[in-house]
């Protein structure tokens, strides 16, 4: 029963919620395109808006990126470092930055409790990704002990699986069987927020307007089509 | 040399009764919806006062407009860069404290409620929270008619470098109004320094528009507007603004704020200008010149050469035919009696305020003889030129007397012809004026009929989208604008 779960979440669960994720992106951008934004409640209230809203971006951002590493083969890493020491350096980065980000969505979950005008403007929606982002980092950062505690093999063995799933291969899920619960629930609420991401706020990700900095002149002027 | 041509106002603040006729129609038309019930795409201030929102003039607090650095324009908010890396959280943008908190009044309670103790009374409550309040801080216009403290509203910008004190007293004090709404700039900061691109401006009529489908909602646009005239609805969470009523414009009739002005104080034509000298205008060193230098943008549209290069530039004739009869050329360019407001900010803006005048002070005591014994000096206007030209251009004063000598020269050589009845020509002498020129300037200033004041080229059907479609339903038709349409789609709603 325990392999059957656990089959069912780390081999066959993370394609359905790609599978889900692809279809509300493409349907989103091409059905919804208005309502792909950033959701501010800035004007509202001051309420420590900014420090919370600085720390948890440039955190996440930069914790986000972090996780990609898992995608990278081990003979391509090995080129510049050992598995040991990329472990070292993820563990360091995802510490240091997974606190800013923790730090900030409390500050910004204690915001949206206290302050009553941000309160009243709150959705089920903006509380449930709030939480399940705070629940999300909390595990990330309490998996960091695990890491740091396991062995190496254990850390290579996360990459692993993260690159037998994108390569669509069987039985991927056997890599990590024998983990912590920990990293079990951190990866199926991972795939729980990619799964939803395309129906959420969280899409202003992608309209980040990097075209900003391409766009050759200051001003804009439409023709009449 | 690229010409263009712009749908610009002039608003006459010599004849502005502060009626606030202008800011409701406009709410009513465009603003009346969740989100936006603090947002005024026209509001009228009085002046003296900090303004709404507060002390928007003061952009060392708001850093809205452009600054020059080494020689180089850029938004005074920061570069792309230096946008970019605050769009998780603007430091420069209002908080709904800074207009005010939106309120409603708790009418049910009148005819639902049982029976009162009290006299009964309908309070009001916030509609960001739901709550009653105890007590209205603030509101759209809460300094109406010198309403607070001098202490207070004398903070404002355009006290710099006057000697504000004797202004607190009652027998100096004095007010003008001010009605506002988006200035359609030539050189907007709101364009540039919206990342997404969502804002742009109309190349046919140089409208300055949010496109509602691409605002992303990251609110630069909000803090770099110096004139704080974009409005980040709480609702929608995308940003609004004045449209210039484009939709009236489009089949030749005035903004709503202009048809319903009472004083008729409000004219809307058109102005050719080159737009590839905008950045050079913009550019320059003084901030006194900056009036001057926009000046120098407008092409004369009665030069037979501008009409031959605007027609091969594909610039329809009814547009060049208005731009002829333009009321905005005349008193902004001819004239030289409206002002654009606030240049020093290099926004270019396209809305033009003529000065008011305002009654003689202590003529006796100053001993001081008017100009041929009838005009008086304009430095013994009630209004201190200095003010005005803080507002209008930049702390120069020269041109704001000039302006202010031609409207009372004006006034003088009418009196003389209607009341006198003997046309006294030498009250014109050193203002440039002819007595044709008078009389037309009275036409258009004093008279001001309907045709003179609103000389708009409706746009071409052949361009025009089959809007039939569209028939019946709401220009902001988000969250309930008209209609409740929430829950659209498996996306929820939008």
């Amino acid at each position: 029963m325990e392999n059957y779960i656990n089959n069912l979440l780390f081999t066959y669960f993370p394609h359905i919620a790609f599978a889900v994720f692809w279809f509300g992106l493409i349907t989103r951008f091409i059905v919804a395109n208005k309502s792909i934004q950033a959701k501010s409640t800035q004007i509202l209230a001051k309420d420590g808006v900014r420090k919370g809203n600085n720390l948890f971006h440039y955190g996440i951002i930069i914790v986000f990126f972090g996780h990609f590493t898992l995608f990278l083969p081990e003979e391509v890493y090995h080129i510049v470092m050992s598995t040991e020491t990329k472990r070292m350096i993820a563990l360091i980065f995802g510490t240091s930055f997974g606190i800013v980000t923790f730090i900030g969505m409390l500050m910004l979950f204690r915001r949206r409790l206290s302050n009553e005008r941000v309160r009243f403007a709150s959705s089920f929606h903006d509380y449930f990704i709030l939480i399940l982002l705070i629940v999300e980092a909390g595990l990330g950062l309490a998996s960091v002990v695990t890491t740091a505690n396991g062995t190496v093999s254990e850390y290579a063995a996360l990459g692993e699986w993260a690159q037998k799933i994108i390569t669509f291969q069987p039985n991927a899920g056997d890599v990590i069987e024998g983990h912590s619960i920990l990293y079990k629930i951190h990866f199926t609420i991972g795939l729980v927020i990619f799964m939803i991401f395309p129906y959420t706020k969280l899409m202003h990700i992608l309209v980040l307007p990097i075209a900003y900095f391409l766009r050759s002149s200051y001003q804009l002027i439409r023709r009449r089509v | 040399m690229q010409i263009r041509a712009q749908i610009a106002m002039v608003l006459n603040l010599d004849k502005c009764i502060g009626c606030h006729t202008c800011s409701v129609t406009c709410k009513n038309v465009w603003t009346s919806r969740k989100g936006v019930e603090y947002a005024w795409f026209n509001n009228v201030e009085t002046k003296p006062g900090i303004g709404y929102p507060d002390d928007w003039e003061n952009q060392e607090k708001w850093k809205g407009g452009w600054k020059l650095d080494k020689e180089k324009l850029k938004p005074r908010m920061g570069n792309k860069t230096g946008i970019m890396k605050h769009i998780f959280a603007n430091p420069n943008m209002p908080f709904i404290d800074d207009y005010y908190e939106p309120f409603t009044f708790n009418y049910s309670i009148l005819h639902k409620g049982s029976k009162f103790k009290t006299p009964p009374s309908a309070r009001p409550y916030s509609i960001l929270t739901g709550k009653p309040m105890e007590k209205i801080e603030k509101s759209a216009n809460w300094e109406d008619n010198l309403g607070g403290s001098f202490e207070k509203r004398s903070r404002e910008k355009n006290f710099d470098e006057v000697q504000k004190e004797i202004y607190g007293e009652f027998e100096n004090s004095f007010m003008m109004y001010l009605p506002r709404l988006c200035e359609h700039c030539l050189n907007p900061t709101c364009v540039a320094a919206c990342p997404s691109g969502a804002i742009y401006k109309r190349e046919e009529d140089g409208i300055v528009l949010i496109d509602q489908s691409r605002c992303r909602g990251w609110r630069m646009c909000v803090s770099a507007c110096p004139y704080k005239k974009i409005y980040f609805n709480w609702e929608t969470q995308k940003s609004e603004k004045c449209t210039f009523c484009y939709p009236k414009i489009e089949v030749g009739e005035p903004t709503i704020c202009s048809e319903s002005c009472v004083g008729r104080i409000r004219y809307i034509g058109v102005l050719l200008y080159d737009a590839d000298k905008i950045l050079e205008a913009a550019s320059s060193k003084n901030e006194t010149d900056l009036y001057n230098e926009h000046l120098k943008l407008f092409l004369d549209p009665n030069d037979p050469e501008i009409i031959k290069e605007a027609e091969k530039q594909g610039i329809a004739h009814n547009v060049l035919e208005a731009a002829k009869n333009s009321p905005v050329y005349k008193m902004a360019i001819d004239w030289k009696v409206a002002f654009p407001l606030h240049p020093e900010y290099r926004t270019l803006p396209m809305v033009w305020y003529v000065p008011p005048l305002s009654p003689v002070v202590n003529a006796a005591e100053s001993g001081k003889i008017g100009i041929n014994g009838i005009l008086p000096d304009v430095d013994d206007l009630r209004i201190p030129n200095k003010y005005l030209a803080n507002m209008f251009t930049a702390g120069d004063e020269a041109p704001v007397k000039d302006a202010l000598k031609r409207m009372l020269a004006m006034r003088a050589y009418m009196r003389s012809k209607t009341v006198d009845k003997e046309v006294n020509t030498s009250v014109l002498e050193n203002t440039g004026l002819t007595p044709e020129e008078t009389e037309k300037m009275y036409e258009l200033m004093a008279i001001a009929n309907y045709n003179d004041r609103y000389v708009i080229p409706t746009s071409h059907r052949e361009y025009a989208k089959d809007a039939f479609g569209y028939k019946a339903s709401c220009g902001f038709s988000d969250n309930g604008g008209c209609g409740n349409d929430k829950l659209k789609n498996l996306f929820g709603g939008l």
